[in-house]
Parts: structure tokens; C-alpha cells; sequence
């Protein structure tokens, strides 16, 4: 009885999980990649080793801006240069834990479904089942780690 | 998908033994629209998952400059690129195909199913191909030199 309130839970949350990760795939996407103040200029290769991407103007002069008229717009500049700012900071730790905890739900929930429809075996079941998860929670505490952390 | 009542093939009735039990096993998988785009949703799932941890574990870079600037570096070379524009593909058409999901869960099976498959696939490939276009203007100039691409969406 308890396990199949659980399963209709997670089966609810599932629907519930990958519908928000829409709106935050968008926002992510809007965000990080596209966005002129951040995005390295994604359609650009780079092909030696070692050669960093340019950046639009925009984000070489937001990290002129704050870190100074003597830094460069490399890639771990131009995040920090938007990090500085603590409203900004707030909102995208805020974001990022929220994103985090949801696509970690809505992946593992669904690796275990495919991985119940091939393994027959209800110890083995058992065992994809807590070393899945397993791996979901180290995943957790290593994204609360870098997004906590960063911009300190 | 279970409502799909399309014409189902008649058990050949000549085999009754074990063999024929075994073919209308196949026969009752035959690959229909509805069953691709579930077979599609798992393999792009658990593509999506692969990507997640990947993702989640290069991230920790966030903590060191050196090493985050040359992960991102690292994603600017061509190998990265096409992987950049493969994965959005799996994410737009997980994502709407997806949302059909909810919807037929949510709002009840219609029978204008069809046309919402379709309605979304569009909208998928609008997605795919104004999202991705940076990654192939990107391999493109790279392949085909300098200014060799149209400037569109950019």
C-alpha cells in the first residue's frame, strides 16, 4: 500500500518535475548561452590547445567594469564578473539549487523506470535501484558544492 | 500509447505452438509512430541522464579559474561542438515529446493526437534549428573557412 502511494507520487512528480524543467531548460538556456553578457560567442571553434574564446563586447566591458581596466574576459572572469553582483548572485544559487534538485529527481526517477523494464531480477532491481540513487546524492552534494561556492 | 487501435496483424493461425506464440510477440511491437517517439524518449533519456552527471562533475571547475577556463575552451573545439548541437537535439525532442506526455496524461487522450504530434514536431525543429544554429555556424566557418556561413538568428 505505502509503495504504491510512493510509486504514484513519484509517477505525479515526474509529469510535475519535467514540466518546470522546461521553464528552466529556457531561463538556463536564455541565461547562460545566449545571452550576450555571458555567453563566450558560441559560434566560434577553437582549435588550439590552450586558446581561449573571445567574448562579445558587452561582457568584456561588464568585467572591465568590475574586476577592473586590467582584467581579461576569460570564461571563468566573465561568470564571476556577474556572480559580483549580490542580487544576481542570490537569484542564480537560488535557481541552480532548485534546477539541480529538480533534473536530479526527474533523471534518476526515470533511469530507474527503463532500468525496471530490463532487470527481472528483483535483487538486482534492488541493487540499480540504491546504487542509482547513490550516485544521485553524490551528484547532489557535488552541485550544492560548486554553486554554493562559486564567486567566493 | 495503449489506445493506439490501428489495424494489429491477425496471429497466423496455421502455428500454434511455441513459434507462432513467439512471432506475434514481435508482430505486437510493430514500430508505429507512438512506439518510436516512446523508443526515442528512453534513448534520449537516458542519453540526457549520461550527460547530467557529466555535466554536474565538470562543473565542480566552477571552484578553480585554470581549470573551469580550459573545460570551457575545451568545449569550443569541433568534437565539442557537434556534441553541443546533438545534445540540444535530444533535449528539444525529449522535452516536447515530453510535454505531449503531460498533456495526454493531464488533459485526457484525444483524437486530434495526431495533430499535437506533429504541432510539436514542428516546434521542435524551430527549436533545433534557431537554438543550434550558433554550433553549426560555428563548424561550418570552421570546415568551410572564414565567412563561408549566413549570419542568421546570430
Amino acid at each position: 500500500m505505502a509503495a504504491s502511494q510512493t510509486n504514484a507520487l513519484n509517477w505525479f512528480l515526474h509529469r510535475i518535475t519535467g514540466t518546470f524543467l522546461i521553464f528552466f531548460l529556457i531561463t538556463h538556456f536564455w541565461v547562460q548561452h545566449y545571452d550576450h553578457q555571458a555567453a563566450s560567442v558560441t559560434h566560434e571553434v577553437v582549435t588550439e590547445k590552450g586558446e581561449m574564446p573571445d567574448y562579445p563586447e558587452e561582457a568584456e566591458e561588464g568585467v572591465e567594469a568590475r574586476m577592473g581596466s586590467s582584467a581579461e574576459a576569460t570564461p571563468y572572469q566573465v561568470v564571476m564578473q556577474r556572480l559580483a553582483d549580490p542580487v544576481y548572485a542570490v537569484l542564480w544559487k537560488g535557481f541552480n539549487i532548485l534546477f539541480l534538485v529538480v533534473a536530479l529527481h526527474h533523471g534518476f526517477y526515470g533511469l530507474n523506470n527503463v532500468m525496471t523494464d530490463y532487470i527481472r531480477n528483483p535483487m538486482g532491481r534492488l541493487v540499480a535501484r540504491a546504487l542509482s540513487w547513490t550516485v544521485a546524492l553524490g551528484l547532489l552534494i557535488l552541485g550544492l558544492y560548486s554553486v554554493i561556492t562559486a564567486g567566493w | 500509447m495503449a489506445v493506439d487501435t490501428e489495424e494489429r496483424p491477425t496471429a497466423t493461425a496455421s502455428k500454434t505452438d511455441a513459434t507462432a506464440q513467439q512471432e506475434r510477440r514481435f508482430q505486437r511491437y510493430r514500430i508505429r509512430t507512438g512506439m518510436f517517439a516512446w523508443m526515442m524518449h528512453r534513448l534520449t533519456g537516458v542519453g540526457l541522464v549520461v550527460y547530467l552527471i557529466i555535466h554536474i562533475w565538470g562543473l565542480t571547475a566552477l571552484t578553480d579559474p585554470e581549470t573551469f577556463n580550459a573545460l570551457i575552451a575545451k568545449y569550443h573545439s569541433p568534437i565539442y561542438k557537434v556534441g553541443e548541437f546533438a545534445l540540444l537535439v535530444a533535449v528539444a525532442y525529449h522535452a516536447m515529446n515530453g510535454l505531449r506526455i503531460v498533456l495526454i496524461d493531464f488533459l485526457g487522450w484525444s483524437p486530434k493526437q495526431k495533430k499535437l504530434f506533429w504541432t510539436l514536431g514542428a516546434v521542435t525543429a524551430v527549436i533545433i534549428l534557431v537554438g543550434g544554429w550558433p554550433s553549426l555556424y560555428a563548424l561550418g566557418e570552421w570546415a568551410f573557412g572564414p565567412g563561408s556561413m549566413p549570419t542568421l538568428f546570430l
